[in-house]
């Protein structure tokens, strides 16, 4: 147990910028889900009729439509078997001692803080981090940039939400989308401005009280004519999880000339099935990257697509999976070019090792009159050990005859040759594969901001090192 | 639709009678009378696909023409075959014909092995109720020289016509054939060959199949390759004709140390759908097979390419790769190329693949046009330079002088049209 920051236990109770987590009431939902449980749950957060409505209508949708045949195995799933509204008082009844060991070993070798590794364990507050970004805070709404909750945003920006929320996924999307429209609670609303640039990368740590990864999180982002932003979810270090099934919707809106950049690392602990959807639209000269790396969990299953709906609008996907034993890692890329001279490029590296399975899976689609456009596809899988599994399913959809797409895929082995020079350059043969996986992997982990990508690489090597599970 | 005479029968009113009668009608022996009966058991037992499977989902099998009545007097085969083969033991006939002068060979290798995958219920199909086909079988150590070649061609557009191609080849024989189908334009005919071919040990086939049905044809296709140890073979697969053809592929790397080249052309133009699923198994060590698939699409014309490559556990030194590439020639035409990996090994040698569509590079056709060629020559001499790349990889001069004259009907269809 770390010892509280001094300087923070001098601040009075009531100090305004200090953590401040207000008594929530205690509300134990029992497990399972149905139209009052959804119902219920809009009537706690004391949401407008329109949001509860919607929240109804996807429930409907969520029972109508079976579960995905394709893709990774979720026979284990039982909808009823699962909590669909957890408070805050509940969840910080879990304990330290609950945190699987090769998590708690990690933390440790990652060196991450006594008190983070509280907050991403899931047994504690939000760390002492609220000080810091104060000043960032205020001078984001300086310059108008909203940055809340979700749930606090549609209280306090009720038109501008209702105006974006549930257009780029509705309701009556895929199954799990609808699941978390009926259910979701927790995430980021950002808005930034017409004209205005965010420096700094924007993390859900920034938040005030408001719960990050959360079971059904729900994250809009909205990026008005000319502006730019770039938030980053999640961390490197393994997040633990009691719930076993994750299922979030992010949802950007990328308008005329703005650029937007979301940034995932996904390190869910490994009991947990994470089924994500992720879109946002681009509009005219709009810039949307997804970079989305995918780690942890037992089985993730997530493809963030981007809708260039404008001309000359660009789309990017950087994706990264690793499949250590039992995970199976289903992640890949979409992009829909809608509109002429639109551009996108899809780049994804997948490791699997040992009993790991990795898929990419991802769609090129050009529809008819979407001359000029261009889109490029690279994937490159690296198998570690025999039982190891890689698949690449790349869809391409083109019905335009102007269009230069491609599409390459590689499968490769960590070559001998490689060891054999490495190691007789002194390294031992894990610290030889780390190096070669560091290698291949480097491409995306330049574009992580510099600490996400240095603990990244330590991770990598963990991994390599079998150190952690 | 009655099922009193085979000869009016169609496929969809097809039972045990009636394949047994088929049969009977072509005084088969008892053998083939119960293989049939065999087939027929799985054909009911496998049923047809329901269009949500990968393979079929991009074709509309409602839209399939079930009613025509089977084709009863199977056309002649038309067989070239250089002379004193047959001395050596060489065997290219029709089916019917095999059956009767090869009982014991035509029994050993016909419809002992497992059917293609996706199309496992036209595959029993056409196993049960065949009126026709081609078999072909090289001996033990004969090596052919020249190409054999052999076309059907069906005098009418309609009906249905379910013909069983065999080829095989022995240990250490090599043979080289050219698989001609023809039929007229017009009416909705339902045309389901299926192909089996075995290399044997250290055995060399090249197989070329020409695909020139009529213009309301619905080519219903399916091929199985098995390749054996040390064994190379080589397909090309021409689809030419047809208004929708739905063919699937697999190829069986099963033998340790086999090579595969699989190719494939297809030019469409018109309102034709072109629909292909491939799957390269390399379930053996060592083993090598690369696909490449060349597409040239005109007018309204679609394509779709379906292609797996599947690398077993546990095998080693496996080497692959598959690429698909779409030229889109008309702002209608449409492709969806999707090559597929399912990787279960780590110790492979080479494994990859590539897919693209598009137009022609404009500055190839500005290279042209500034040798002379107006626009249209321009493009007709680079879709044939497209095509080249595959079709000089069979090397035989009869298949690609008899191919590039199928396609050359195609390129010349659409000058006037564009």
């Amino acid at each position: 147990m770390a010892l509280p920051n001094p300087a923070l236990t001098q601040i009075p109770d009531s100090y305004k910028y200090g953590w401040s987590d207000p008594e929530q009431p205690r509300t134990t939902f029992a497990k399972g889900i149905n139209a009052e449980v959804v119902a219920e749950i809009s009537r706690i957060k004391g949401e407008p009729k329109w949001m509860t409505d919607m929240r109804l209508k996807a429930f409907r949708h969520f029972e109508a439509r079976p579960m995905p045949k394709w893709g990774a195995d979720l026979s284990a799933i039982d909808f009823q078997d699962i909590y669909y509204y957890v408070t805050g008082t509940d969840k910080a009844a879990q304990s330290w001692d609950d945190v699987p060991d090769y998590i708690r070993r990690t933390y440790d070798k990652l060196g991450i803080p006594e008190a983070e590794k509280k907050y991403l364990a899931g047994v504690g507050g939000q760390y002492d981090s609220e000080v810091i970004y104060h000043n960032i805070r205020e001078d984001l709404e300086k310059q108008g940039v909203i940055f809340l909750g979700t749930d606090e945003a549609l209280q306090k920006y009720p038109e501008i939400f209702r105006e974006h929320f549930g257009t780029v996924i509705p309701a009556n999307d895929n199954k799990l989308a609808a699941l978390n429209t009926a259910v979701w609670s927790g995430g980021s609303f950002i808005y930034v401005p017409k004209g205005v640039h965010v420096e700094l990368p924007l993390q859900a740590y920034f938040r005030i009280n408001t719960e990050n990864m959360g079971q059904f999180e729900r994250t809009l982002i909205i990026a008005d004519e000319g502006s730019s932003v770039h938030y980053v979810e999640g961390c490197t270090a393994p997040t633990y999880s009691t719930a076993s099934l994750h299922s979030a919707v992010v949802e950007i809106v990328v308008k005329k000339g703005a650029r937007v950049r979301y940034t995932t690392i996904q390190n869910w602990s490994h009991n947990v099935y994470n089924l994500v959807t992720k879109r946002a639209v681009a509009h005219e000269d709009a810039v949307m990257e997804w970079v989305d790396g995918n780690l942890g969990s037992k089985v993730t299953m997530k493809y963030p697509s981007i809708y260039l709906l404008g001309e000359r609008a660009h789309g990017e996907v950087l994706s990264i999976a690793f499949a250590g034993d039992e995970q199976h890692q289903d992640a890949g890329g979409k992009i829909i070019h809608a509109a002429p001279n639109t551009t996108s490029l899809i780049t994804s590296k997948s490791i699997s090792k040992g009993s790991g399975r990795t898929s990419y899976r991802g769609l090129i689609k050009v529809y008819p009159g979407c001359e000029k456009s261009k889109s490029t596809v690279r994937c490159d899988a690296l198998i570690l050990d025999e039982e190891a599994r890689s698949d690449t399913y790349p869809y391409m959809e083109i019905d335009e005859e102007d269009v230069t797409i491609g599409h390459e895929a590689t499968v490769s082995k960590v070559g001998s040759e490689q060891m054999f020079y490495l190691m007789s350059r002194g390294l031992s043969e894990a610290e030889a594969s780390a190096m070669i996986v560091n290698g291949f992997i480097e491409p995306i982990v330049k574009e992580l901001p510099m600490e996400y990508a240095v603990e990244m690489n330590r991770l990598i090597q963990l991994q390599m090192e079998g150190a952690v599970g | 639709m009655t099922t009193a005479t085979p000869s009016g029968v169609s496929a969809t009113a097809l039972d045990a009678d009636a394949i047994a009668r088929i049969s009977q009608t072509l005084g088969e022996p008892e053998w083939l009378r119960d293989l049939r009966a065999a087939w027929w058991e799985r054909a009911s037992a496998t049923p047809p696909p329901t269009g949500l499977e990968e393979e079929w989902r991009r074709v509309d099998l409602a839209k399939l023409p079930r009613d025509g009545a089977l084709v009863m007097d199977a056309p002649e085969l038309e067989v070239e075959m250089p002379q004193g083969l047959a001395e050596q033991g060489v065997v290219l006939t029709d089916l019917r014909t095999a059956v009767r002068e090869h009982p014991e060979l035509v029994s050993r290798f016909l419809g002992q092995a497992a059917g293609q995958s996706s199309h496992a219920h036209f595959w029993a199909l056409a196993q049960a109720a065949w009126t026709g086909g081609l078999f072909c079988h090289v001996p033990r150590g004969v090596a052919v020289d020249g190409t054999l070649v052999a076309a059907t061609r069906l005098a009418s557009a309609a009906g249905t016509y379910l013909p069983v191609t065999l080829v095989v080849a022995e240990e250490g024989s090599s043979v080289t054939l050219l698989e001609e189908m023809h039929s007229p334009d017009g009416d909705a005919a339902w045309f389901g060959g299926i192909v089996e071919i075995h290399a044997e040990r250290g055995a060399q086939v090249r197989y070329a199949n020409l695909q020139q049905l009529g213009d309301g044809a619905w080519n219903i296709g399916a091929q199985r390759v098995v390749v054996g140890q040390d064994a190379t073979v080589t397909t090309l697969n021409a689809e030419v004709g047809s208004r929708t053809t739905k063919f699937g592929l697999d190829v069986d790397m099963k033998g340790a140390g086999g090579t595969s080249r699989v190719l494939g052309i297809l030019a469409a133009g018109d309102d034709q759908l072109i629909d292909i699923n491939t799957v390269q198994d390399l379930a053996a060590d060592h083993t090598t097979s690369d696909l490449l698939y060349l597409s040239a699409l005109y007018d309204r014309a679609h394509a779709s390419f379906y292609g797996v490559t599947n690398v077993r556990q546990g095998t080693k030194q496996t080497s692959s790769y598959q690429e698909c590439r779409n030229l889109l020639l008309s702002p209608q035409a449409g492709a969806e190329p999707i090559p597929v990996l399912e990787i279960e090994a780590n110790d492979i040698l080479r494994c990859g693949h590539g897919a693209t569509a598009g137009a022609i590079d404009p500055t190839q056709l500005f290279y042209a046009q500034t040798r002379g060629l107006d626009a249209d020559a321009a493009e007709r001499m680079i879709v044939r330079g497209f095509f080249e790349q595959v079709v000089g990889q069979i090397n035989d001069e009869t298949i690609r002088q008899r191919i590039l004259a199928a396609l050359a009907g195609r390129i010349g269809t659409t000058e006037g049209a564009a």
